[in-house]
């Protein structure tokens, strides 16, 4: 038990859970299933984003992406309008997106390498960049997905939402990248301490390279994925996802200076984000009581997580 | 004396000249705060095709639209400054904030610069406001689900983004509303921020603990994610007003077709700006325009809806725009 309590990631959950059955104790016994399938759905979008915030937040102090939302909002608009609609182009639809975002990606790297910007205003910059150019390639006019494609995001398999699977796909496959893969290895020891890794013979830009041109693509599939499920593209599609992808790996129990980073926190966070706003509307509290309580239930986990990190 | 009279022929020239002045010289900016969604971009298309034809025709010389890329005042501020020192005769002004802007508004008045709020209004007195009446915006959705629903009952209120004046504007007026109509009660209320994808989200989170719900009021640009969340959730459809958007009015024509599915739609059309600028012209042509203005509404029924689907484009918000004629019908009726 005292083993379990150490990971940085448990009070994530137990914040997640409770949030859960506070929402579960007022709801109809029918609601409760649709509640855990809407926070299933809701925070598949989050945990992809926020995986890929999680290893860029990884590489240490300075490091950030605030592109993600502009990435998102552009990978989606471009895709959608290049399907028209179309089930037939679902897939070169879907490359796209992942273009867009390795695009992305690229200028961000680019602009952080060899204009030595930092990243946060880098990516920052580049996003007005990428948000633009959506604006200027569809003035915000709202294309269908094809079919297929909205079928297939609302769709469930087995009781779970669709989208739930995919972002548990991801979650493992960052669980074996950050803890069993080099790279995830060169990730967290340039974050620990940037000199020691370079004298370790890490190439350590071509790891900060992937690690963008990762988050990157990882919000342009994101975004498709979310304007498939939501029925088009918005112009203001992205902008929730700029602080909920950071704010789910500090909840999560990863540091935010870089260095100590763990998966299983990203979808618990994602999770408390949705179930937190959910109770709070449930309890029928205004939206200055709502936001004044996340913000302090936030910093209550995050302060848990620090203490069991450092007592360890 | 002589130089009384003198003065006094001056004065009557000046007035006298003004009140026929021919505009074709005069330059207008557009200060916009925001572009970053479909109901902006469409204002911003309106302004170009009404102003940009003004300009060919020869009406003003200049008809240039601005947007500040973080919708913040002091950015509008400083924006409004550079109009100012660009010497422009009249900015068209969509406002981040009502009162933030005034020290800007009141530089630009003292520089002799005619200055027309709408849509975002600012509360400096030497302005123009073109202002929405979001309250009964509110109070119409209630009057009209009273009138659908003579038996009342649980309802779900949307908002828009926490902390922006039109948010509390509209959502008052479904509580009073409610309150003069005590068969309803709003059984819960989230933000939808006027996004689809948000307020999807939001009433997703909410339907389980809700009981029946029978009615829902909105601020525009969320009741397509609303009937999603509703569609998701299994439970049965109540009566969502919409807000003009695309994709809800093809939503509700499915509908229609379907089940026979009645409602209603309600928004500001983006054309407003239009409106705007033939005020700013109208003004500079020494015309007698009062200080506050009201747009109104542009409301779809279920008998225009094929109507309005057929004009409005695909994606896209529904729409009027104004011509002069229009403008001068606004501006007399405000007059008297």
């Amino acid at each position: 038990m005292s083993a379990l309590l150490d990971r940085p990631w448990i009070w994530a959950w137990l914040a997640a859970f409770a949030a859960f059955a506070a929402t579960a104790a007022i709801s109809q016994s029918q609601g409760i299933a649709g509640l855990l399938v809407a926070a299933l759905t809701f925070s598949a979008f989050t945990v992809l984003v926020g995986l890929g915030q999680m290893f860029v937040i990884t590489l240490g102090p300075g490091n950030i992406d605030l592109s993600i939302p502009a990435t998102m909002t552009l990978a989606a608009t471009l895709s959608l309008k290049f399907m028209g609609g179309a089930g037939a182009l679902a897939l070169p639809g879907l490359a796209v997106a992942l273009a867009v975002g390795l695009g992305a990606g690229l200028v961000n790297y680019a602009l952080i390498l060899l204009l030595r910007i930092p990243p946060i205003i880098a990516t920052l910059a580049a996003s007005f960049v990428y948000q633009s150019l959506a604006i200027w390639s569809n003035r915000g006019l709202r294309i269908k997905p094809p079919d297929l494609l909205s079928d297939l995001m609302l769709g469930r398999t087995l009781g779970l939402p669709n989208v739930a699977y995919i972002a548990l796909a991801a979650c493992l496959l960052a669980w074996v990248a950050l803890e069993r893969a080099r790279y995830g290895r060169e990730v967290t020891a340039i974050g620990q301490n940037l000199r020691a890794a370079r004298f370790a013979g890490i190439a350590v830009e071509r790891v900060r390279c992937a690690t963008y041109l990762l988050s990157a693509a990882l919000a342009g599939v994101t975004g498709f994925l979310l304007a498939c499920f939501a029925g088009g593209a918005a112009l203001n599609m992205g902008q929730e996802y700029l602080l909920s992808s950071i704010a789910v790996v500090v909840i999560g129990g990863s540091s935010i200076g870089g260095g100590r980073s763990n998966v299983p926190g990203v979808p618990a966070g994602a999770m408390f984000l949705f179930l937190i706003v959910s109770m709070l509307n449930s309890y029928g509290l205004g939206a200055g009581v709502r936001l004044l309580l996340t913000g302090v239930i936030i910093v209550g986990i995050v302060a848990l997580g620090t203490r069991s990190r450092t007592a360890r | 004396m002589k130089t009384a009279t003198c003065l006094a022929l001056t004065i009557a020239l000046v007035t006298g000249a003004a009140a026929s002045a021919d505009t074709s010289d005069k330059r207008i900016a557009l200060s916009n705060n925001y572009a970053g969604n479909s109901w902006r971009q469409a204002m911003l298309e309106s302004w170009e095709a009404t102003a940009g034809q003004a300009v060919s025709d020869g009406v003003v010389a200049a008809a240039d639209a601005f947007t500040t890329a973080e919708n913040q005042a002091t950015e509008q501020a400083a924006q409004i400054q550079n109009m100012i020192l660009q010497g422009y005769d009249a900015i068209v002004l969509n406002a981040a904030s009502p009162t933030a802007l005034n020290g800007a508004v009141m530089e630009a008045c003292d520089a002799g610069i005619v200055v027309v709020s709408f849509d975002g209004i600012v509360e400096e007195p030497c302005a123009w406001r073109i202002a929405v009446d979001f309250e009964q915006m509110g109070s119409d959705q209630i009057d009209y689900l009273a009138g659908r629903l003579p038996d009342g009952g649980d309802l779900l209120e949307i908002r828009g983004l926490a902390g922006v004046f039109v948010d509390d504007a509209i959502s008052r007026g479904i509580h009073d509303g409610v309150a003069a109509n005590p068969q309803f009660s709003v059984a819960g209320s989230v933000n939808g921020d006027w996004a689809q994808d948000v307020a999807q989200r939001a009433v997703a989170g909410i339907l389980p603990s809700l009981p029946e719900i029978v009615g829902v009021a909105t601020q525009g640009g969320d009741g397509y994610g609303a009937a999603q969340a509703f569609e998701a959730a299994g439970r049965d459809m109540p009566i969502i007003v919409l807000g003009n958007r695309q994709d809800e009015l093809q939503w509700w024509a499915e509908q229609r077709d379907a089940n026979g599915y009645e409602t209603m739609s309600v928004s500001i059309a983006p054309g407003v700006s239009t409106l705007a600028f033939w005020v700013a012209q109208q003004v500079l042509d020494g015309a007698e325009v009062p200080k506050d203005l009201t747009v109104p509404f542009l409301r779809i029924d279920q008998a225009d809806l094929d109507q309005a689907l057929e004009t409005t484009p695909e994606g896209g918000v529904a729409n009027t725009e104004y011509d002069l004629e229009a403008a001068q019908q606004v501006i007399s009726d405000a007059s008297s």
